[in-house]
C-alpha cells in the first residue's frame, strides 16, 4: 500500500520503545507486567506502581478520534504535495487511557468529525536499510 | 508575598524579523544584557549572576568574558521546553538573590533563528526520524503548532468554542502593538476580515493565530530591594513565582491525563497560594501567546474564568488596550510586539509597574507574567509595586 504522506516521506528509525509498533502488524503498547497498566509513550518505569518490568500487548484494532489538526502549511518541502492532510489523536478501545497519532487513510480533511469511530491498517514498507518490514499503523473511518 | 528581591533594570535589542538582524544572536544579548544594566544604574562590572533558559546558546561563561565581569556567583538555567520558562528563570534569579548567592542577577533571552534553525521547520529532517519525532513525523506531525492545534480542536470541541474567540486575542494583541512603537506590528492594524481571509496554517489556527519569528534580545537585572534603593529606577518588587508539574514530552502531553491541557493549574494554584491574592485581582496580564488557542485554555487554567465562560470573556473588545477588563499583553506580546521567546513580556510586565509602558494601565499594583502554554513546566512570575 502506498503511505499517506508519499513513498519518500521520512520512516521512523527503529528502537527498542518504537519496535513493536512500528513492525508487529499489530497494535501493541507498553503494559505493566504488575498492575496491567498501559502506559503511551513507553518508558522505563510504570507510572502507576512504578514497576519496572514491562512487555508490549496487543489491545484490539479499533479507537475513536478524539482530536485532530488539518495541516495547510508544509513544514517540510517533502509535504508539499500532501497538503491539506489531517492528523487525527485515536483513543484505543483495548488500551485505556492511551491515545495515538495517526492519519485516517479513507477520509477527507473537511469529513473527519472527532468521534469517529476507526479500525487500524498498515502501511506496508520494506525497510531501506535491510532490517524488519515496516508495519507503519494508521486508520479507517469506519461505521460506529 | 515576598518582594525580598526587586528588578532594578530593563533592556533589549532592537527587534528584527528573522533573519533580518545584522548582528549575531550572542551580539543581541550582549546589547539587552548591557542596556538593562545601564538602565538599571550598575556597571557591567557589578554583575555576579546570569539565568536564561531553553539551553541558551549564550553560555554564561562567554558572556561573562565578553561583558568584562569580575566575578560570577551564580549562573542557572531551567529544564526542558523554551518559554514555558520564561518565568521561571526569573525565580531562579529570585532564589539566588533572596538566598544571598548573587547580588545582581542578569536574566535574559537571545534569539536570532535567522542565524540559527527555525522551531517551526522539520528541514533537517532526514529519511529516518528519531525518539520522540519516530512517533510523530511519520503522520506529518511535526511543529510546535500541531501541538498547540491539536490541543485547542478539542478544547473548542468540548466547551463549543468558535474561531471568534481565537480572533479576539490576534486583535488584541495587534491593536496594543499599535501603540507600541518598538513593535515589529507597530502601523499594521489587523481587522477581524483580515483575521478570517488569512490562510490557514494548520486548523484551527490561521496565520494571525500564529506568533511571528523574530532575532532580538531581551534582558533584566534582579537584586536586593536594598542595593536597588539608590538606583535609577523605582525598584519592582518580584511578590511570587511558581513553577508546575507537566507531561515530559508532546507524546505524554495527548494522553489521558493531560489531554486537552497547557498544564497551568498548578502553577496558577502555587501562584496565588504564595501570593494571596487571586487572579481577578491581576491588574494587567502578559500572557506568552506561541498561538492563540492556549491563551483561551491557559486563561481558564489559571482561574481567571471558566472553559464554559472564555469566549465571552475575550469578546468586545476585553482584552483591548489599557481600559480592557483584562488588559492582556500591553506591548503587544510575542504576535504585536516581537517574538523574542516571550522574555519581552517580562520587560513589558516590569514597565507597567514603572508606569512607564506605550499602553499604560492606571495605578498598576498586580503586574503578572505567565510563561509558554503546551509545555511543561509552565511558570509563572508576579510583580508588584510595593
Amino acid at each position: 500500500m502506498s503511505r499517506a504522506l508519499g513513498d519518500d516521506w521520512t520512516l521512523p528509525l527503529l528502537d527498542d520503545r518504537n519496535r513493536a509498533w512500528f513492525t508487529s502488524g499489530r497494535l501493541r503498547i507498553q503494559r505493566c507486567e504488575a498492575c496491567e497498566a498501559w502506559q503511551h509513550p513507553p518508558e522505563d518505569v510504570c507510572g502507576s506502581c512504578q514497576g519496572t518490568r514491562l512487555r508490549f500487548d496487543e489491545c484490539g484494532e479499533t479507537g475513536r478520534v478524539e482530536s485532530f489538526v488539518v495541516v495547510h502549511r508544509a513544514v517540510h518541502p517533502k509535504l508539499e504535495a500532501s497538503v491539506p492532510y489531517a492528523v487525527a489523536l485515536v483513543s484505543l478501545d483495548g488500551a485505556q487511557g492511551v491515545q495515538v497519532l495517526g492519519n485516517v487513510l479513507n477520509r477527507a480533511p473537511d469529513a473527519l468529525a472527532i468521534g469517529q469511530p476507526v479500525r487500524v491498517v498498515f502501511e506496508t514498507v520494506p525497510d531501506p536499510e535491510g532490517g524488519h518490514t515496516l508495519h507503519i499503523p494508521q486508520w479507517e473511518a469506519i461505521e460506529s | 508575598m515576598h518582594g525580598n528581591s526587586v528588578v532594578a533594570g530593563v533592556g533589549e535589542s532592537t527587534f528584527y524579523a528573522r533573519g533580518q538582524s545584522p548582528d549575531t544572536e550572542f551580539q543581541l544579548g550582549c546589547t539587552a544584557i548591557r542596556k538593562a544594566v545601564d538602565d538599571a544604574g550598575l556597571a557591567l562590572g557589578e554583575i555576579d549572576g546570569i539565568v536564561s533558559y531553553m539551553d541558551s546558546r549564550n553560555d554564561p561563561l562567554r558572556l561573562a568574558a565578553a561583558l568584562g565581569l569580575r566575578e560570577l556567583r551564580w549562573s542557572a538555567t531551567t529544564w526542558a521546553g523554551g518559554g514555558n520558562n520564561v518565568a521561571g528563570a526569573v525565580q531562579l534569579a529570585d532564589a539566588a538573590v533572596v538566598a544571598g548567592y548573587a547580588n545582581h542577577v542578569v536574566v535574559f533571552r537571545a534569539i536570532a533563528q535567522g542565524q540559527f534553525g527555525r522551531f517551526g521547520q522539520a528541514a533537517g529532517l532526514g529519511s529516518r526520524a528519531e525518539g520522540e519525532l519516530a512517533w510523530r513525523a511519520p503522520y506529518g506531525f511535526l511543529s510546535p503548532a500541531h501541538d498547540c492545534a491539536l490541543h485547542t480542536k478539542r478544547f473548542m470541541h468540548e466547551y463549543g468554542i468558535s474561531q471568534e474567540a481565537l480572533c479576539d486575542v490576534a486583535l488584541a494583541c495587534y491593536a496594543n502593538a499599535q501603540r507600541n512603537p518598538r513593535a515589529l506590528r507597530y502601523g499594521k492594524p489587523l481587522t477581524r476580515e483580515r483575521y478570517h481571509a488569512s490562510p490557514w496554517i494548520v486548523e484551527p489556527f490561521h496565520l494571525y493565530d500564529c506568533c511571528p519569528e523574530n532575532d532580538g534580545a531581551a534582558a533584566i537585572v534582579v537584586t536586593r530591594p536594598e542595593r536597588a534603593r539608590d538606583l535609577r529606577h523605582r525598584p519592582v518588587p518580584i511578590l511570587a513565582a511558581a513553577q508546575g508539574l507537566g507531561p515530559s514530552s508532546g507524546l505524554a502531553s495527548f494522553q489521558g491525563r493531560w489531554f486537552p491541557g497547557m498544564f497551568y493549574q498548578h502553577v496558577g494554584r502555587t501562584l496565588w497560594e504564595r501570593a494571596g491574592v487571586r487572579a481577578k485581582d491581576i491588574d494587567v496580564l502578559q500572557l506568552y501567546e506561541n498561538f492563540t488557542g492556549p491563551v483561551l485554555m491557559t486563561l481558564c487554567e489559571m482561574g481567571f474564568c471558566a472553559p464554559e465562560e472564555v469566549e465571552a470573556f475575550v469578546a468586545d473588545g476585553a482584552l483591548e488596550g489599557p481600559a480592557a477588563r483584562l488588559p492582556f499583553n500591553t506591548s503587544g506580546g510575542n504576535i504585536g510586539e516581537a517574538y523574542i521567546h516571550g522574555f519581552e513580556l517580562v520587560n513589558e510586565a516590569i514597565r507597567q509597574v514603572r508606569g512607564d509602558s506605550t499602553c499604560q494601565v492606571p495605578e498598576v499594583g498586580l503586574s503578572l507574567v505567565v510563561s509558554g502554554p503546551g509545555y511543561a513546566p509552565g511558570s509563572a512570575v508576579l510583580f508588584g509595586s510595593n
